[in-house]
């Protein structure tokens, strides 16, 4: 894979949802790194900033809510495209619309997730660039 | 008699006779006449009651006798045979000599008046039967919110209340309630209404819709309160299991999408995986559908589990081959996450009544549990569950110990409800189930945890079969109640 391809984080306490993003992005030309919990997420974050983050937010312990503020109010991260993988939209709709200075993200996906919408929306936000296998 | 007396006479609106010694009418008004014919020579029991002789009680024979005024209330016939019932009063008339000479006899026609007191004691009956019959407490209040009246179904369920204070006697308060709708419909006249929650005499608590109505005297004052109140205990209780399907609902949602991400993603790799040759691809993606579809069958086997009528197949039950058994049974799930799991007896654990499926199905969400905690933890091959039995003479106890990551505060709190499981991938159905199951037995189950040392869950079972949380149990299939 060339040098300069895409990375993307996935956040998710799932192993089976971890494998399965990871399998369709690095199918698609993507470097890909997993977390499992918050934690995990914000301990990688400090050592690299990804190109991309996907978000699983119905995470024990609200863990996603806290990724998510650090990506969005921690300026080391502006302009990391974040989408949020949830299995109730409603709810995140919801916890968005109550705290107004925090920006929405970049992207929503439900679960169940088909692979061609993670494609499509992740190509989207960076541009296409990546390698296509 | 003088002229002017006999106008008075005649104009009286009465029956009015003059009577002497012998009863014989010696002197009446028109009105006597016009309803009783002519009176001469003939006597009062004959031309009032069509008797021949004297009635046994007689106003008229005690005046002369006593000199004094009398009362009585007769029954009498007219000319035409109209049945009149009339109040007599006499007054004696005396010569000169003071003598009593004769009875003046005066009959007030009360028959309407009896006709409407009648049917006021008709009414009166009836208001009082609804009053007792209605299903809902009936209680009626003075200024003062001391209890002046109160119906059967009142009386039943919170004991002797009349001349006790409503907010005394409803809900064991030493003062009125806050806001008080009895007090309030004193205040403007209108009707109040206002939910609250009683306590009967036999301790159980009850939601009711309680309706103030004014009564009101002759001068439209609002001198007493109607007090009504219809249990709607029930109903609550269907809305709290019209909640918690609801919860059960999108519990259920959130699970079965995390599920069925799962298995899409096992399958995406399935199909790459044949289409590049990729056998090892192949191999994981099919083990990723394997399991969620496990899951999945899992989590549908739970829900029916629970829309099912619970009425637990009483059997007796050994206690420790109850606990072999379910460990048996999940070993092969244990050796599967790479975590121990472990039963222990001791000899007093004994017998006891209940339904074996559940009871077994009650232990094996607590197993389930306990590994999914250990295979939580960083080293899961040095975790395990335990199960231990012991027992005292009334009731059997099961200890499920684990030492995995444990819960936190807030997840121990939510465990036994409908929640999100604090597992991505639980139905958060598990110990809810288990513990609908131990309170089907009569009995409950105690959680201690602490956060990264461990959980431990106690389940108490009666020995003797009670069927008591059955009877507060909501229902659980459309129509049937459980009845232990």
């Amino acid at each position: 894979m060339p040098d300069d391809a895409k990375k993307i984080l996935v956040v998710d306490d799932d192993p089976d949802a971890r494998d399965f993003f990871r399998t369709v992005m690095e199918d698609h030309g993507y470097v890909v790194a997993c977390a499992k919990d918050g934690n995990d997420a914000l301990a990688q974050l400090n050592e690299e900033t990804p190109d991309l983050v996907t978000l699983d937010m119905t995470m024990p312990e609200r863990s996603g809510v806290a990724v998510y503020r650090a990506l969005k109010e921690d300026t080391a991260f502006t302009g990391v495209p974040v989408i949020i993988i949830t299995g109730i939209s409603e709810d995140f709709r919801q916890f968005i619309s109550t705290r107004r200075q925090v920006p929405p993200p970049e992207g929503y996906l439900s679960k169940p997730v088909e692979a061609q919408d993670l494609v499509d929306i992740v190509g989207r936000l960076l541009g296409r660039e990546a390698y296509q296998s | 008699m003088e002229l002017e007396y006999r106008e008075i006479f005649d104009a009286m609106p009465c029956f009015v006779t003059v009577q002497d010694r012998s009863f014989r009418i010696v002197e009446a008004n028109r009105r006597f006449r016009q309803h009783f014919g002519d009176f001469e020579g003939r006597y009062c029991y004959q031309v009032y009651k069509r008797r021949s002789e004297r009635c046994e009680v007689c106003p008229v024979a005690r005046t002369f006798r006593d000199g004094e005024s009398h009362e009585s209330e007769e029954g009498v016939r007219t000319l035409t045979g109209e049945e009149l019932a009339v109040l007599v009063s006499t007054m004696p008339v005396r010569n000169r000599t003071d003598e009593i000479v004769a009875v003046i006899e005066m009959s007030t026609d009360v028959t309407h008046i009896k006709r409407l007191h009648a049917l006021l004691g008709r009414s009166q009956r009836r208001y009082q039967a609804l009053f007792d019959q209605v299903p809902c407490y009936i209680s009626t209040q003075d200024l003062d919110l001391n209890i002046i009246e109160a119906n059967r179904a009142f009386q039943d369920d919170f004991g002797s209340v009349l001349g006790r204070k409503c907010y005394e006697a409803y809900k064991h308060r030493t003062s009125p309630c806050e806001p008080c709708p009895v007090r309030q419909t004193f205040d403007d006249g209108r009707s109040h209404t206002r939910e609250e929650v009683v306590t009967s005499l036999d301790g159980r608590r009850r939601h009711v819709l309680v309706t103030a109505a004014p009564i009101r005297d002759g001068g439209g004052q609002v001198t007493r309160v109607m007090e009504m109140s219809a249990d709607i205990t029930e109903v609550r209780e269907l809305e709290d299991r019209l909640t918690q399907l609801g919860l059960l609902i999108g519990s259920v949602s959130h699970s079965l999408k995390g599920l069925l991400n799962g298995l899409g993603g096992g399958l995406y790799m399935v199909d790459s995986g044949l289409s590049r040759g990729d056998e090892a691809r192949v191999q994981k993606g099919w083990s990723a559908v394997r399991r969620n579809a496990d899951r999945i069958k899992a989590m549908v086997s739970d829900i029916l589990y629970y829309a099912k009528d619970r009425v637990p197949n009483w059997e007796t039950l050994s206690a420790a081959d109850v606990a072999e058994d379910v460990v048996a049974t999940m070993e092969a799930r244990a050796r599967e996450l790479g975590v121990g799991v472990e039963v222990s007896t001791d000899a007093a654990a004994g017998s006891f009544e209940g339904d074996p499926q559940a009871v077994r199905a009650l232990l094996s969400n607590l197993v389930e549990n306990g590994l999914d905690a250990c295979r939580l933890h960083d080293s899961p091959g040095d975790h395990g569950v335990t199960v231990r039995v012991r027992g005292d003479d009334d009731d059997v106890l099961f200890e499920v110990e684990d030492d995995g990551i444990g819960m936190d505060r807030e997840t121990q709190e939510k465990a036994f409800s409908l929640f999100f499981s604090s597992k991505g991938t639980g139905t958060g159905l598990g110990l809810f189930i288990a513990d609908k199951i131990a309170q089907a037995h009569g009995g409950d189950i105690a959680l201690h945890s602490e956060r990264g040392r461990g959980t431990m869950f106690v389940v108490r079972l009666p020995r003797v079969r009670r069927g008591g949380a059955a009877e507060t149990a909501p229902p659980m299939t459309k129509g049937e109640t459980i009845h232990a």
